[in-house]
């Protein structure tokens, strides 16, 4: 984004990739303009529009929390035009930026709670950004629980992470619950062996019997498919979350990242909403008042 | 300054005006371009214009965002792009109706509010929009929508009071246009006024379609799974014609091109409309609105709600008027209230 | 690198896809440069036996010869791309299917029995193979034509339209056939992509470039143009020109009083 215009992206580099699944690519890129680097601010649950020149943009969770090291990481899924030229690219190529864009989740706010983390899928790459920034800022919250529900070990992101944050994360100051779809995943299988109090076959809302009652000073922050809130939003507030204690990011078409091309719309004559510019972070309350959101 | 904002000027002295006006910028009015259809085109003298006329099959906005327009070229072994400059040629609208400046003050607020888009508010500051008072035909119902009188968003508003026009200023801009051709026009007498009055009560009571707005975003929020978005969804041809022409509607689509070379294209930005079936489909394959039926449930209510109370919709008529199937946009809310069968 | 090889075939139809390519005569030389031309009958008598990363294919499969032509360029292409509304939807060879046999039509043009000849029923060649992508028209847009092989250059699908002619009427301002005329026009229901020629000129769109992928609105037009006078029989000559074979199913049981 130039001064000029909101369309115009920002010139980055490739420098580090990381294949993590049969589909998914852990990019790192830095800024190519000094101003750049140091304007881009941004909180956990922002996204990016990322494009190759000719092909087009894609919206792309921001998967790390703002540190002094310089660069970004992107989880990048296979799954369109775009992505595929993007998985195409090699380290030293150039990538265009615009962002960063909507709210994030609302991390000073949420100061001094608890944190119950609900991830799926591509889910956790914004959960991540939290998880990361809460660890940074570890005293300024209290217990942090992580629930991550995968599909099977093949399709686990950031696996190594996971794995330390499974095994030694209570040191780190955050539980993982793991759940696992794939019956015959034989290294989950494992996993749910070691720790069968953290680790269980089936969805993620699984994982919810294993966890102490609700503070009264929590709040939940979630990220996954659309399928996944419905029945996680049940398990919270069975749990006896109020409304504005649940926070989500949701995934729509977004072409201009700024509010302005509508794509992103979601809602009724009561309460319109552009994801990229009003979300992509919502409370239950929000999704409450705006019909189609979940 | 005691100069009085409200002035007269005659027919006769208006094409004088009109005239005058090529000194501020090129002028665009509506002119008729079928048996049904008004269109902005440029030109040189007002006699070329039908400023009777009931509405423009596509509004003004197109003269704020493009229907098609390069963003940017870019060339990809340099490692660059230029953005498309900014057209800096001064333009003056005349003859635009008050739905269509209140459509344009509320698309202002789109592409001004939190991310400024420089290439909007040039555009927007090099042109001259003077409005004009008009009669609404079987598709009007901007008095419904309250945007049948334009408050603000113009340089200078005519009012036709028989032979003559009542004109109000709007902006400094305005006024500083009527100081420079101060001798086409005349104070405001007791007379005028008196006509003025008497056209504004004619124009009110001229309306035939009409819409009850209280408490109808609450209405459509609780008719989401009502079958009346079946009914219209089977009807519906999903051709994206409501929103093209809507004053209102700001949706676009951006796509890449590349030249053979593999080294140079462009990136260029659209108008679409939420109608067409790729509007909520995201990679992956997931469509979020899949069906016609949806798609116009997503339009109607996009319409029927409000932005800082004004509602989404100006009650132009354009989408009535020009969908080929036929299908009535204040019918649709009609029957969400229960107004009708 | 070596030069993609690229195959440019034609079936039972006018040949006019190929032409377009070659109309194409600014790019033309640029274009060929960037490939080993493997097949390209309107172009060139050169032929390459072997694999072939590209390989267009127009008009309809009309003949067993067709048909085995179709399977040997299907087993040697990696892309194998539809050109033309004929490969895509069967265009005016298969616009009587399913209203007269073959038999039938043998007959009443050459008077001959089914088997005389070595004719099939003619159909598109997706009814027979796979396609990675189809580029539509009848003829093809020799724009659309060049960035489709522009972007499978550049590692990219082919870029396609996924919304009517209606659309481009409006962006380009031309009034509507429909409403102002009732003229009998199947833009909305066609996809875009051609910058709504006919309608520019005040005429209607009879449908060339075929359906908008996935059409869902074949039952609203029909019922708009029975509103508005026509027959059953007028509107169903009209579509089956170039959309392809249509069942009645779609119609909704709409009557034709």
């Amino acid at each position: 984004m130039t001064e000029s215009n909101p369309l115009s992206p920002m010139k980055a580099r490739i420098t580090e990739i990381q294949q993590m699944t049969d589909i998914e690519k852990l990019i790192k890129l830095r800024f190519q303009n000094k101003t750049d680097a140091s304007n881009f601010k941004y909180m956990p649950g922002q996204f990016i529009k990322l494009g190759v020149m000719g092909v087009g943009e894609a919206p792309i969770s921001i998967c790390t929390s703002q540190s002094d090291e310089p660069g970004l990481e992107l989880c990048i899924r296979n799954a369109g035009r775009v992505t595929k030229a993007l998985h195409n690219l090699n380290v030293g190529n150039t990538i265009w930026i615009r962002g960063p864009y909507g709210n994030g989740f609302p991390m000073e706010a949420i100061e001094g709670k608890d944190l119950l983390l609900v991830a799926g899928g591509l889910g956790i790459a914004p959960i991540r950004g939290v998880l990361q920034y809460a660890l940074h800022h570890r005293e300024l919250f209290g217990e942090i629980s992580f629930l991550y529900g995968v599909r099977c070990y093949d399709l686990m992101l950031f696996k190594d992470e996971i794995l330390d944050y499974f095994r030694h994360g209570d040191e780190k100051g955050v539980k993982l619950y793991l759940s696992y779809e794939d019956e015959s995943d034989k290294v989950c299988y494992d996993l749910s062996c070691e720790r069968d109090d953290r680790c269980t076959q089936g969805m993620v809302t699984k994982l919810f019997s294993m966890l102490d009652s609700k503070s009264n000073n929590s709040v939940s922050l979630i990220g996954g498919p659309p399928i996944m809130y419905k029945f996680t939003v049940r398990e919270l507030e069975k749990m006896g979350f109020q409304p504005d204690e649940v926070y989500m990011t949701l995934e729509r078409r977004m072409r201009c990242g700024v509010g302005q091309c509508g794509h992103c719309i979601v809602g009724t004559g009561k309460s319109i909403k552009y994801v990229c510019k009003d979300g992509p972070v919502f409370t239950l309350w929000d999704a409450m008042n705006t019909k189609g959101m979940i | 300054m005691t100069e009085s904002l409200y002035k007269v000027i005659t027919k006769e002295e208006l094409s004088q005006f009109g005239y005058a006006l090529r000194e501020t910028g090129t002028i665009y009015a509506p002119v008729k371009t079928s048996k049904e259809s008004h269109s902005f085109k440029q030109v040189d003298t007002l006699t070329e214009a039908d400023l009777e006329y009931h509405r423009t099959m596509i509004p003004p906005k197109k003269f704020f965002i493009s229907p098609k327009e390069t963003i940017f070229t870019f060339n990809k072994e340099k490692e660059e792009y230029n953005e498309t400059p900014a057209v800096n040629e001064p333009l003056v609208l005349f003859g635009v109706h008050p739905c269509d400046i209140n459509a344009l003050n509320l698309l202002a607020k789109v592409y001004l509010e939190s991310f400024t888009d420089k290439y909007y508010s040039e555009r927007r500051e090099n042109t001259t929009i003077i409005g004009i008072s008009c009669t609404p035909d079987e598709y009007c119902f901007c008095k419904s929508t309250g945007t049948d009188y334009a408050r603000e968003g113009f340089e200078l508003f005519l009012h036709d009071i028989g032979d003559r026009y009542l004109v109000r200023v709007g902006s400094l801009k305005g006024y500083n246009l009527l100081q420079k051709h101060a001798s086409l026009f005349r104070e405001v007498t007791e007379e005028d006024l008196s006509l003025y009055r008497q056209a504004e009560k004619k124009r009110l009571a001229s309306f035939t379609k009409s819409l009850e707005m209280s408490g109808l975003q609450d209405m459509l929020d609780m008719s989401y799974n009502s079958p009346i978005w079946e009914e219209y969804g089977e009807k519906c041809l999903c051709c994206g014609s409501c929103n093209l022409v809507c004053p209102r509607c700001r949706c676009y689509d951006v796509q890449d091109y590349i030249d053979l070379n593999l080294n140079t294209g462009q990136r260029e930005r659209k108008w679409y409309s939420c109608m067409l079936k790729e509007h909520g489909l995201v990679a992956g394959g997931h469509n979020f609105r899949a069906t016609s039926a949806e798609r116009l449930r997503n339009r109607v209510n996009c319409k029927g709600s409000l932005k800082e109370d004004m509602t989404n919709c100006v009650g132009c008529g354009r989408c009535s008027a020009y969908c080929p199937a036929g299908i009535d946009y204040v019918e649709i809310l009609q029957k969400i209230r229960g107004d009708i069968e | 690198m070596s030069k993609p090889k690229l195959g440019i075939f034609s079936l039972t139809g006018c040949g006019g896809d190929q032409l377009q390519i070659l109309n194409m005569e600014d790019q033309l030389l640029d274009l060929v440069s960037r490939f080993d031309i493997v097949d390209f009958q309107e172009g060139s008598s050169r032929k390459v036996d072997g694999d072939i990363d590209i390989a267009f294919v127009e008009g309809t499969v009309s003949t067993e010869h067709d048909l085995k032509k179709l399977k040997e360029i299907r087993a040697r292409s990696n892309v194998l791309i539809a050109l033309g509304n004929c490969a895509i939807e069967g265009c005016i060879q298969s616009m009587r299917n399913g209203e007269t046999t073959l038999s039938e039509r043998l007959k009443d043009v050459y008077g001959v029995e089914e088997g005389f000849f070595d004719a099939k029923l003619s159909k598109p060649i997706t009814e027979y193979v796979d396609v990675e992508f189809s580029i539509p028209g009848c003829p093809v847009e020799k724009e659309e034509t060049l960035r489709g092989i522009t972007s499978l250059l550049h590692g990219d699908s082919p870029p396609y339209y996924s919304y009517p002619v209606c659309v481009e009427c409006k962006l380009n301002e031309y009034p509507c056939v429909i409403v102002e005329e009732g003229k009998p026009c199947l833009g909305p229901l066609i996809r875009a992509g051609c910058n709504a020629r006919c309608p520019s000129l005040g005429l209607d769109c009879i449908g060339c470039r075929g359906p908008v992928e996935g059409a869902e609105n074949f039952a609203a037009e029909y019922q708009m143009l029975l509103d508005k006078g026509y027959t059953k029989q007028d509107i169903m000559n009209r579509l089956r020109v170039f959309c392809g074979e249509l069942g009645d199913d779609f119609l909704g049981g709409g009557d034709d009083e």
